[in-house]
């Protein structure tokens, strides 16, 4: 074969589709089976090619406004990398994370490193630098709803390739529309339900419903509501001024 | 046994100041020459020699003539003194060109002789210095040593009468007069002085001469203090032209982390904070401080955090000189990474963090954690360093994931309430009261449901009966 296609096909973030079986390991979930970060839902890691979370390469969630459920998606991932020890950075958040809810999911909040960046420059350069360090295990990055030019996305893809942490980056839900070299790609638009947009190696345009009998017992409920005791339309909100 | 090291720097005056050998340099002391390179050597220059002389040898040649400046020189010597505090710690600088390092005590650390002098040679080549050494059982023997032709490590075991023996008694500037009285009685070496007897060379020559033989041959001891290294760090690196451009800065840079850390390592100190000097060609200073978490003895650290700094640097001047200087330092702590990891980290937790401080500044980055508190604002603690870590008991009500820094007062319009488009209560409420001994607050909280799906954390104050919102659930 020639020369120069057989160093692309080597390559790890060369996709192959379904002709890679023999280096599958290689092709974006290097950590192979024995590590699998699990997402906490059955039904979600039914559908994740690698039977959980991509350790090593980027994870794209695209919501509008604060992310239907985007965070509750990772905390059951984010309790089991509590157990490294490592950082969990989260690159310029919309708001701090109320961290007696992380503790008694059993996250270790002393992990967590909240970044404020102030421009766009430093927002990018943070999130690398997260991604290269060998001391962070999760790196959540707010990107925002400035416009990103595919070498720049390229660039944290690279970054996130050379490590083996949970990296995800937060985009609006109009970036769906462009090209992007994340190997998967949700996408939230209501809480429970996340729609696959993307996935390198593994089904995609598809939906996948988190089934409420997997939420944690015990533990607040983020996003079922319980019944309501009495009815809320009963009583105006004023009613009580 | 004692041994001393001599190391005299004949060339001091000369090398302190310049050490080109493209042309004569000469170095004058009341216009006469003192040392001259080995480029103006070649010419005819001579020690002693007045500088019409030299000018007259040199009529075509370019020479360059410099008074001589003896704190450079002390300078010069402080920096060896500092660098030979790794090889010993007895040392001490002796007359104004040498250093006397006791290494009699750590021949078995350096495993024998051999190696030490090669340590030795290699480091003050490293310095571009030239240097002749003694080896004796005294200091006063060993600088005498150092003018000798011998093999010093060959015959160092042999006595000491012996091998000064040859050595010229005119070697002894100090004692002119006494040497003067010998030289007229026909005595030239320490050879025929050892043949006197003991009395009469005292009756000869005086009491200070007797003295300073008695501490040569070691039956009197030659006490003097020991070299402490300074308190503090500082040195600098002057370019001796202008630099425009950042990564011309970053050889200085290194050269002075390297002799930094040199520094700490032998003090078995460490800093969290350095500062660099720019001295700009119109003598403005510009001060940047480089911060870490945890002190380091690595130079490689330092310099990938400083970095990041110069990195973001603008030059508004030129810049002439660099200066580095840690005022804190305190004694050395070790920060290990875990060895059994499963993962592959390769650095201790700080070092993500300092690179981030230092490119985004020290608030940029917070910890969260968690108080014993009622009220959620209290039960969550930002700060720098150092969260809380208390336990706040379970919780068992709904709480959202994400807090906002203060509550927003939301807009009401046609008896309903809006916060970025209509809101709808779908659970509660909780009542939170708390903090009656300082400003009492009583909220009713409510999970309400907003347009798009989002459900929000409001609560309404009881107090002020106005409407907010606290936090969202995601």
């Amino acid at each position: 074969m020639n020369e120069a296609l057989q160093q692309v096909i080597n390559r790890s973030d060369t996709w192959q589709g379904p002709f890679s079986n023999h280096r599958l390991c290689s092709n974006s979930d290097r950590h192979g089976q024995g590590d699998i970060l699990h997402s906490g839902y059955s039904t979600l890691d039914a559908q994740l090619h690698s039977g959980g979370w991509p350790r090593g390469s980027g994870i794209e969630v695209l919501s509008d406004g604060c992310g239907l459920g985007s965070m509750g998606l990772f905390l059951p991932a984010m309790e089991k990398l509590s157990a490294e020890g490592r950082w969990q950075v989260f690159i310029a958040p919309p708001f701090t994370p109320y961290a007696p809810l992380l503790k008694a999911r059993g996250i270790d909040t002393e992990q967590v490193l909240l970044v404020h960046p102030k421009s766009r420059e430093d927002l990018l350069w943070a999130t690398e630098q997260a991604l290269r360090s060998t001391t962070s295990s999760a790196v959540f990055s707010w990107l925002g709803a400035h416009n990103y030019s595919y070498t720049e996305l390229r660039k944290l893809q690279l970054a996130a390739s050379a490590s083996d942490s949970l990296s995800v980056l937060f985009r609006p839900l109009d970036a769906a529309r462009n090209h992007a070299p994340a190997s998967l790609r949700l996408q939230m638009r209501e809480y429970r339900r996340v729609h696959i947009l993307k996935q390198r190696g593994g089904n995609q345009g598809l939906d996948v419903d988190l089934p409420p009998a997997e939420d944690v017992p015990e533990h607040p409920q983020l996003w079922e509501v319980p019944v309501w005791q009495e009815s809320p339309q009963a009583q105006s909100a004023f009613s009580f001024a | 046994m004692s041994l001393w090291l001599c190391l005299r720097f004949h060339q001091l005056p000369l090398q302190c100041l310049n050490r080109s050998e493209e042309l004569a340099v000469a170095i004058l002391v009341k216009q006469r020459v003192l040392r001259a390179n080995d480029y103006a050597a070649g010419l005819g220059i001579r020690e002693g020699m007045g500088a019409g002389t030299v000018r007259a040898l040199l009529d075509n040649e370019a020479v360059q003539l410099l008074e001589r400046d003896t704190t450079a020189e002390a300078q010069c010597l402080q920096q060896l003194c500092c660098w030979a505090y790794s090889i010993t710690p007895s040392l001490h600088p002796y007359r104004e060109d040498c250093l006397q390092l006791e290494i009699g005590s750590c021949l078995s650390l350096f495993r024998g002789l051999h190696r030490l002098l090669a340590e030795v040679r290699v480091g003050i080549s490293n310095r571009g210095f030239r240097v002749e050494y003694g080896l004796a059982e005294t200091p006063g023997a060993a600088w005498l040593l150092s003018f000798s032709d011998t093999d010093q490590v060959a015959d160092y075991q042999n006595p000491l009468r012996d091998r000064l023996a040859p050595l010229p008694l005119s070697l002894l500037t100090e004692h002119v007069t006494a040497v003067d009285s010998l030289r007229r009685a026909g005595l030239h070496t320490f050879g025929c002085l050892f043949a006197l007897p003991p009395a009469a060379l005292a009756r000869r020559c005086g009491a200070g001469f007797t003295e300073f033989l008695q501490q040569v041959l070691g039956q009197q001891a030659d006490l003097r203090p020991d070299y402490q290294p300074p308190v503090n760090f500082s040195d600098e690196y002057w370019f001796g032209y202008e630099v425009r451009v950042n990564d011309e800065l970053l050889p200085a840079v290194q050269l002075l982390l390297q002799s930094m850390c040199r520094f700490l390592r032998n003090t078995q100190l460490q800093t969290t904070e350095i500062h660099w000097q720019l001295v700009g060609i119109d003598h403005s200073l510009r001060e940047i401080c480089v911060r870490s978490t945890s002190g380091h003895s690595h130079w490689e650290n330092w310099y990938q955090l400083t970095l990041i700094r110069f990195d973001q640097l603008e030059l508004k001047t030129g810049v002439e000189g660099l200066n580095l200087a840690c005022h804190q330092l305190h004694s050395g702590q070790l920060e290990n990474i875990d060895l059994f990891s499963p993962r592959t980290q390769r650095e201790p937790l700080s070092g993500l963090l300092d690179r981030l401080r230092n490119r985004l500044g020290l608030q940029a980055v917070e910890k969260v954690g968690t108080r014993s508190e009622h009220l959620p604002e209290l039960a969550l603690h930002i700060c720098q360093d150092n969260p809380a870590n208390e336990n706040g008991g379970q919780l068992h009500n709904q709480r959202p994931f994400w807090l906002m820094p203060a509550p927003q007062a939301l807009d009401r319009k046609q008896g309903r309430l809006r916060w970025q488009g209509k809101l709808e209560l779908v659970y509660g409420p909780e009542r939170i009261e708390d903090n009656w001994w300082q400003q009492a607050v009583s909220r009713d909280y409510y999970i309400a449901r907003g347009d798009g799906g989002q459900h929000y954390w409001v609560f309404r104050d009881r107090l002020d009966t106005g409407w907010y919102i606290h936090g969202i659930f995601a």
